[in-house]
């Protein structure tokens, strides 16, 4: 009777997966069929829905303690596909609905359908780019095979390249150019990865890759191309050129997606990959080159934002350095130690963290300049008095990038650096520890002149109701601080290393 | 009622109500902050601030004569708890703030139009309170956080000097910050069982593979915060740029989370005798520099920063000995000493503006107290300062170190006469000071504090009054005080010759470092500007995968 209704939850457990994907899909195809007007209210409609069916995703992950699985049409792997989310999934897929859902109502003000027409192209294009920007995300969520995988971040770029551009100003236009052709770029190495797994193992699901994947030629070179994909698409250091220009030129609510999320997406692949396919493999020294190239990105990026006149430039650089130490999770979670749940768990809180903060960060920073008529850091004194608000907003994201408590940032930065003292990885934690400095710095730059008493004249009211919708953000990259052990063991959930050795 | 009923009566107490009010304590300034989110709190908002440490108060009555108790919130991983010398601190710094609030009411700070004083004041005020009853690491990491960074909001206002000492007090603050966040994670590291509880890792820290390097980084992180010569560099500046009211809070009761710090992490329990006298030294360095310094200042409020520079570097060669020695008692002492040093120097703060708000006619009556607790800083007869150094005698130990101590007395004898000649001197240095009747009644409440206080606590470092009074006690602490009253007449007569070294002296060759480093920030910004070429890009990608490839291929 047990085994019943365990079995039946794991299935309700398992079409909620789905869901999660079909939701944003079914919301794409329902805009186009109905056009316009109808594309805002559809994905406001939604966001909530999907908000509702991750929350359920968690709780069954929690409840059953074990990941979920789906196999679509019921055929098991390698026929079949299957849909899978343990707790690093569920906590992103949380992570995504409410920022999505945050951005969307945050949105409404710049993406209206104007009275009198029944559609506008930009209004338009952005609800739908958006729910296919939410569907793709999911799917990389959930996604348990590499080709599926592939498919996913295709989409996601598609999605995202024309966000940048929405606007059609030639500086937009060469951003999401940029942005396009260095993602394909990714894309076509992340391809040829695969097809090398494909041609070795016969099959590209995850689960039957990690136990049949042995040491030979084909599957190193593969690791080398899937990853440096992969890094293209993420914009680790040196591969971020297009991320500064498209992720400051955006529309408010596209940059806080674009820095919170689909960056993301492509390092969660990156982590399913070397910690669900090549565990079973010696990765010490590319690990270790990971790390080296994300310790690089938290210098130049850091010192590059320290440096930006503009506050969207500057805050586009703190998301390269931040994505450096996202990097520093691969030697330090490697393999099986007593420090290896604790780099784990900081490394997906820095994620976690990182999203919420940078995406209130950024939807902040847009108020800003949609007040003032510019967002240049040199004219933003007084900005205190006139947007208190936004100023706290972009303090606390400052907080948790800075890494100081409480923050989602902190106890992510003590995690990590506790195991690195353990593991006897020294280097890291003096880079943890040098980017938390040099963080102050340029949170330091923006909050400096905004203390200043300096009358500002404001190109149009500052938007209380809007400026919530950011703090709300802010709040969740601080409650995360405040997170309690049993949130921890929940990030454990599904990981191999944990299941494999008794 | 019999003085052991009183007592017991007392512990009983302690033991019902003390968890809840440690809660109360801590979490009344942010209640306030959220009151003042709306209109109605915010008119209230300078009579919240002189409630808000009240619980505080309360709490360290009742833990000081009663019994020490802790607190554990089911909610969030937050452990406190109150011992003997954190309750000294704890009711010394509440009466500070309360004192303080109600002199920045009468200033008319942080009212309704005010509101980044007021955030910035209660918040500090949270995170003084809270280093005082953290009792596990990340709690008090929180509240030593607290008690740093939103002070720059009380140091700052809209010239260029206070936006420099703003700019400097923080990145000594987030430097202090690392390296304390290093400290505390080799410590957690060095705990064998996980606890995180501040008693474990410091017992656990004479075995811990990391110690010496936790011990080094989290004394440092302290030294930072209480501002020892050659790290005082902020201290000048910011105490001379903040208003009188901040200042007295910052240099009276914030700048004691440095001491609770060396308090709560030294391992008392071994002794360490090169750690200590390393530590020892060092602050009498500081206490001769301090003086040193502060009589080329004409500032009243400089000077008395560099006063505290001094005054800091003798609590740290307290705490320096007491380690050395392996001194149980060395924490009480301490905290008592530093007790003394929270009340008489936040109300020589006041002092400057009391002074001023006084009028010409008047001005005796405000500078008569003054000068009691000015020279109540050097150890005279009769006052706090001579039981605080009586408390600390027996930890300093009769040696060269001791000795030393005792003598620097002679320094802040000298320090003060010369506070006191420029409080006399130029009455008004602070912009908007004005006269009124509240400003005078907040600081002569301070005064008589901080004059009675002393006297209080004294019996609970477990030392009797009588012995304080004593021909030989008396005789002990007048003697250091004459060399420093003889030195002040020349001061006084030639002291215009001296140099003039800017406030915060040595920390203009740090700001030029800083300065000089924009160079390299520079070429940085060279380099990436190369990488981000699309040639570099490519060439790039090609690169990272050809490496991973080998890597992968030698690692396997």
């Amino acid at each position: 009777m047990q085994a019943i209704t365990t079995a039946l939850t794991a299935t309700m457990g398992g079409l909620l997966l789905a869901l999660a994907i079909i939701l944003p899909v079914a919301g794409v195809l329902l805009s186009f069929v109905l056009g316009g007007r109808a594309a805002e209210r559809i994905a406001l409609y939604l966001m909530p829905a999907g908000l509702g069916v991750a929350a359920m995703i968690a709780l069954g992950v929690w409840r059953s303690g074990a990941p979920l699985v789906y196999l679509l049409g019921g055929w098991p792997p390698p026929l079949g596909i299957a849909l899978r989310a343990d707790g690093f999934s569920a906590v992103m897929l949380l992570t995504t609905a409410l920022v999505i859902l945050c951005a969307g109502l945050f949105a409404r003000a710049n993406f209206p359908t104007p009275a009198g027409v029944n559609e506008a192209r930009a209004p338009f294009a952005f609800w739908i780019l958006l729910q296919g920007l939410w569907a793709a995300l999911n799917m990389v969520f959930l996604g348990g095979d590499l080709f599926n995988l592939y498919v996913a971040l295709e989409l996601l770029t598609f999605a995202a390249v024309p966000l940048v551009c929405l606007d059609g100003r030639a500086e937009t236009l060469l951003a999401a150019l940029r942005y396009l052709v260095f993602a394909l770029f990714g894309s076509v190495l992340y391809l040829l990865g695969a097809a090398l797994l494909y041609g070795a193992y016969g099959t590209l699901d995850i689960g039957l890759l990690s136990s049949r994947i042995s040491a030979s030629p084909a599957v190193w070179a593969a690791a080398a191309l899937m990853t440096t994909g992969l890094l293209a698409k993420t914009a680790l250091f040196p591969l971020h050129l297009w991320l500064p220009p498209a992720h400051a030129n955006a529309p408010a609510a596209a940059s806080a997606i674009l820095s919170a999320l689909v960056v993301k997406a492509s390092f969660f692949i990156t982590v399913r990959l070397w910690f669900d396919v090549l565990p079973s493999l010696p990765v010490e020294t590319p690990a270790a080159i990971l790390a080296t190239l994300g310790s690089l990105a938290i210098l130049f990026g850091s010192v590059l934002a320290l440096r930006q006149e503009r506050l969207k430039l500057l805050i586009a650089y703190s998301t390269v350095a931040q994505i450096g130490y996202l990097f520093l999770m691969f030697p330090l979670a490697a393999g099986l130690h007593p420090w290896t749940a604790d780099a784990w768990s900081g490394g997906v809180l820095q994620t976690l963290s990182h999203a919420f903060a940078k995406a209130a960060m950024f939807l902040a920073a847009g108020l800003v300049a949609e007040t003032l008529g510019h967002d240049r850091i040199s004219g933003l004194r007084g900005l205190g008095k006139v947007m208190p608000m936004s100023v706290f907003v972009l303090g606390l994201g400052g907080l948790s990038l800075m890494g100081l408590p409480p923050s989602g940032g902190f106890t992510a930065k003590w995690l990590l650096l506790m195991a690195s003292v353990r593991s006897g990885q020294w280097p890291w934690a003096i880079v943890m520890l040098a980017g938390g400095l040099l963080a102050g710095g340029y949170v330091y730059r923006v909050l400096a002149p905004a203390f200043a008493s300096a009358d500002l004249s404001l190109k149009a009211p500052a938007p209380r109701n809007r400026e919530r919708i950011a703090l709300a953000l802010a709040l969740c990259a601080i409650l995360l601080g405040f997170a309690p052990s049993g949130f921890f063991a929940f990030l454990q959930i599904g990981r191999p290393a944990l299941t494999a050795i008794p | 009622m019999t003085g052991a009923a009183v007592l017991a009566a007392l512990a009983h107490a302690a033991g019902s109500f003390g968890p809840g009010l440690l809660a109360a304590a801590v979490g009344t300034p942010v209640a306030i902050l959220a009151a003042c989110a709306i209109s109605r709190g915010r008119r209230r908002s300078p009579a919240l601030m002189v409630l808000a440490p009240l619980p505080a108060l309360a709490a360290a009555l009742l833990a000081g004569f009663g019994a020490p108790f802790s607190y554990k919130s089911r909610a969030f991983d937050v452990t406190l708890a109150l011992d003997a010398p954190g309750a000294m601190l704890l009711g010394a710094a509440a009466l500070l703030w309360i004192g303080a609030a109600f002199y920045a009411g009468a200033d008319g700070r942080g009212g309704d139009g005010d509101g980044r004083f007021r955030a910035s004041w209660l918040l500090t005020l949270m995170g003084s309170l809270g280093v005082f009853v953290a009792s596990d690491l990340l709690t008090f990491f929180l509240a030593f956080a607290l008690v740093s960074l939103p002070a720059y909001g009380l140091i700052i206002a809209d010239d260029n000097a206070s936006r420099r000492a703003g700019a400097v007090y923080m990145a000594f603050t987030v430097a202090g910050e690392t390296l304390l966040l290093m400290g505390f994670v080799l410590l957690a590291a060095g705990e064998p069982n996980g606890s995180l509880q501040i008693r474990d890792v410091v017992a656990a820290l004479p075995g811990s593979p990391w110690g010496g390097a936790a011990l080094a980084l989290v004394v440092a992180g302290f030294v930072m915060k209480i501002g020892l010569a050659p790290l005082h560099g902020w201290m000048p500046l910011a105490y001379t740029a903040a208003p009188l009211p901040a200042a007295a809070v910052l240099s009276g009761a914030a700048v004691k989370a440095g001491v609770i710090g060396l308090i709560r992490f030294l391992p008392f329990s071994h002794a360490l005798p090169a750690w200590g006298e390393g530590l020892a030294i060092l602050g009498l360095f500081s206490a001769f520099y301090g003086v040193a310094l502060g009589i080329t200042q004409t500032n009243p409020k400089t000077i008395l920063a560099y006063s505290s520079v001094s005054q800091m570097g003798v609590i740290a060669a307290v705490a320096g000995m007491g380690l050395a020695s392996g001194d149980l008692r060395a924490p009480l002492d301490t905290a008592f000493y530093a007790a003394h040093h929270v009340l008489v120097k936040g109300a020589l703060f006041l002092a400057i503006g009391a002074c001023a708000a006084a009028g010409a006619r008047r001005h005796w009556l405000a500078f008569l107290p003054a000068a009691a607790l000015a020279l109540s800083l050097a150890g005279l007869p009769f006052t706090g300062g001579a039981l605080a150094k009586l408390a600390v005698k027996g930890t300093l130990g009769s040696g060269a170190i001791g000795a030393l101590a005792s003598f620097s007395a002679a320094g802040t004898t000298l320090l003060m006469l010369h506070f006191l000649f420029r409080l006399a001197r130029n009455p008004s240095p602070d912009r908007g000071a004005r006269t009124s009747g509240q400003l005078l009644s907040a600081w002569f409440a301070m005064a008589l504090a901080s004059i009675l206080a002393p006297w209080l606590l004294f019996p609970l470092t477990g030392g009797h009054l009588s012995d304080a009074l004593t021909p030989a006690a008396l005789r002990e602490s007048l003697w250091p005080m004459l060399p420093g009253a003889a030195l002040a007449l020349p001061l006084w007569r030639w002291g215009g010759r001296l140099p003039h070294p800017p406030a915060g002296d040595i920390v203009v060759i740090g700001e030029k470092i800083i300065r000089a480093s924009y160079g390299a920030g520079a070429a940085l910004e060279r380099v990436e500007a190369g990488i981000r070429q699309w040639p570099a890009a490519a060439m790039a990608l090609l690169g990272i995968a050809i490496i991973l490839g080998a890597a992968m291929a030698t690692g396997f």
